[in-house]
């Protein structure tokens, strides 16, 4: 009943309006950068697929190349019509980003003259914007495609090579290729496998490190209130348990951790399927083209040849992880928060919290730890934290002891971490230690601050 | 009358600091009695306050409180005292009667019973509908007043409260010493004050204690104190304690 009559005001502390407000907010925000997101690759998609022409030759042989380069794929052909040689001018007329010019005697240049046929690629040069990249790609693809098919016409005309043959000549070899990984192999491409490796433990980083900053944030803001109000004071002079308090305080604060880490969750799948929703169809295309060439690639099927599919198992250790690390995260805190002096001493508390969180944060993201130096990756494995971060990548490729070792750290370190709360909570520490690491290390007597 | 707390020897040294915050400190406040711990700042007075209500363990000596130690069975202890430290805040995200609630059921699990402590709280503060406000609206002596009702609205053996009007303007200080007196001499309760105001303490005290640095100099009656230092009043009383630094 006491214990919780404490809980719940433990909540009541934690989950203020503005703690909602900020979740409904982080969940929006991820919701509508993902609608930008899409609707960016949404544009792009359909800017790849549009290509300007202008065909000054206007013969039946240019009419064809039009007509394959639309079977290829390219839908939305524009054919505009190029007026003067001032190109900045015209296509700023036309509004067009860049044009493919087939010129007058093209045709007769490959197919009488026998001479290098004029082709002209005119594009604008704008910095950023994903479309406008797009659509110059696919209007490179266009001038690739003409000169396939002038090579064509060439070897079917004046070699009388036939149309099976030329494709012989095109495609002389078929690549399958194949990943192999912890003894397995699979028939998937590796780069396609290490996109799909990418993408699904990119979330996981994100959510680990936000999570533990606000955890450690709001526990440490809870922690040093009571202490500068002195209501801890007037609490610890009840007739409850100290321990108790600090039970119901980490239990509360990871409550409101998992709210928020589901919460963080929804708004990355949004976010990440807005913006991996043209990555799949570009895969999904792929497989339709390999599926042309007489071989079919089930990534999912691929994925778990491999043992990359992460089973219960997986999920389970990885949540247990997950759960360590945040109680690693709120103890630490708890023990920081407990030494402020004032609110302002807060800011500078939870810096410790903050570069053990960064570094193996960022290390992950741009570097393999397993290729460092024994002493970095002794330094970097010795930050509980980094063990998360490397979770996901490690259940990926088979590395099972490295998973349950980071388990068993995590799991040592949350106890000792715990164990010195608690010897901070159940002594005078809590009253007499504190900390300012904006100003120096210096242990306060009470005695001094007396009114 | 018997003694609610008898404060035995009770000694306190930090860590890192050469002299004792409190040294060999001896009192005893009686059932229905106010006695007020008066010195000035770093004197030892929270050191000892603190000690007593089982905030912190004291290096030497002990304190029995309703016959239990604040060492042995600080449990106990802490089922028969109310604390109200100096300056105290609330919980701002609280209405006054949520706040109530929440330390009523700290001292209780009986619905009955919380709700008869909560009744009597919301009585002496008199705040009335402001109870139903969130804390972080209300004034320093709102504050005040509410904390001092929780203080005692659960009747308890012992109430300790460090700088009782500390921040109230008159009329509310004056209320709260009238309050104070009553609730000692109608309901038993007994008092352990400690004030910078030697006025106040001269009011609302039975017998107070001089303590500086660290050392309680001397204890007694306010009246029966400035006879034996023929002063008018508490505060020459207490100059002439510090400068003669009497021992009793």
């Amino acid at each position: 009943m006491k214990f919780g009559n404490l809980l719940k005001k433990e909540l009541r502390e934690l989950i203020t309006k503005q703690v909602i407000i900020s979740m409904v907010f982080t969940l929006f925000i991820f919701i509508f950068m993902g609608r930008i997101m899409s609707g960016a690759i949404d544009d792009s998609i359909e800017a790849s697929s549009s290509i300007t022409l202008c065909d000054k030759d206007k013969t039946d042989f240019t009419a064809e190349i039009i007509s394959n380069i639309k079977e290829d794929g390219h839908v939305n052909i524009k054919t505009v019509d190029i007026k003067s040689d001032d190109y900045a001018v015209e296509l700023e007329r036309l509004d067009i980003k860049n044009v493919v010019i087939i010129p007058e005697g093209f045709t007769d240049s490959i197919l009488v003259k026998k001479e290098p046929a004029p082709l002209k690629f005119i594009s604008e040069i704008k910095t950023g914007g994903l479309s406008s990249s797009m659509s110059t790609i696919s209007s490179s693809d266009a001038v690739s495609s003409i000169q396939k098919q002038a090579t064509d016409a060439i070897l079917l005309k004046s070699y009388g090579i036939t149309d099976k043959e030329i494709e012989r000549i095109q495609a002389p070899v078929n690549v399958i290729e194949y990943s192999v990984a912890d003894g397995k192999s699979a028939m998937i491409s590796a780069s396609d496998l290490s996109g799909i490796m990418m993408g699904q433990s990119m979330i996981a980083p994100f959510v680990i490190f936000f999570l533990l900053l606000m955890a450690s944030q709001m526990i440490m803001t809870a922690i040093s209130t009571e202490k500068i109000d002195k209501t801890l004071e007037t609490l610890l002079s009840a007739p409850v348990s100290r321990l108790s308090v600090l039970t119901a305080k980490m239990i509360a604060a990871l409550i409101v951790a998992l709210i928020n880490a589901a919460v963080m969750m929804i708004g990355f799948v949004f976010y990440i399927s807005g913006m991996t929703g043209g990555m799949t169809d570009e895969i999904s295309s792929s497989m339709t083209t390999s599926a042309s060439m007489g071989t079919s690639v089930d990534i999912g099927q691929a994925m778990s040849d491999l043992g990359m599919m992460l089973s219960v198992s997986d999920y389970v250790v990885f949540g247990l992880q997950l759960f360590f690390t945040v109680a690693i995260g709120l103890s630490i805190a708890l023990m920081l928060g407990a030494m402020a002096t004032d609110v302002k001493s807060v800011q500078s508390l939870v810096m410790p919290i903050m570069i053990l969180v960064m570094v193996p944060f960022f290390v992950t993201m741009f570097a393999d730890i397993s290729t460092m130096s024994v002493p970095f990756k002794v330094l970097l494995y010795a930050i509980p934290f980094t063990h998360s971060f490397t979770a996901l990548t490690n259940m990926m490729n088979g590395n099972n002891t490295a998973v349950l070792g980071g388990l068993a750290y995590q799991i040592v370190f949350f106890i000792v971490c715990m164990f010195l709360a608690v010897r901070m909570f159940t002594t005078d520490k809590l009253f007499t230690v504190s900390l300012n690491l904006g100003k120096k290390m210096r242990n306060k007597n009470p005695a001094d601050q007396e009114a | 009358m018997g003694n609610v707390l008898e404060v035995q020897g009770l000694s306190k040294k930090y860590p890192k600091k050469d002299v004792f915050a409190a040294d060999g400190v001896t009192f005893d406040v009686k059932e229905g009695e106010i006695f007020a711990l008066i010195g000035p700042n770093g004197a030892g007075k929270t050191t000892t306050i603190r000690m007593i209500s089982t905030l912190i363990q004291p290096t030497a000596g002990d304190a029995l409180v309703a016959g239990h130690s604040i060492i042995k069975a600080p449990d106990k202890v802490r089922q028969n005292i109310t604390y109200l430290p100096d300056e105290a805040g609330a919980y701002k995200t609280m209405s006054g009667n949520d706040y109530l609630n929440f330390m009523a059921g700290l001292f209780s699990a009986n619905k009955a019973e919380i709700e008869k402590y909560v009744k009597r709280a919301a009585a002496i503060c008199g705040l009335g509908d402001r109870l139903k406000e969130k804390i972080g609206g209300y004034s320093r002596g709102m504050i005040r007043k509410l904390l001092l009702a929780r203080a005692v609205m659960t009747e308890p053996k012992l109430a300790i409260l460090d700088e009782a009007t500390s921040g109230l303007d008159v009329i509310n200080a004056l209320e709260i010493r009238k309050m104070i007196k009553q609730l000692a001499k109608e309901q038993g309760m007994s008092f352990l004050l400690s004030s910078h105001n030697m006025l106040e303490i001269e009011y609302v005290s039975d017998r107070v204690g001089i303590i500086t640095k660290g050392k309680l100099m001397v204890t007694g009656g306010v009246n029966e104190l400035k006879e034996r230092y023929q002063a008018e009043n508490l505060e020459e009383v207490f100059e002439r304690v510090v400068n003669d630094n009497e021992v009793r």
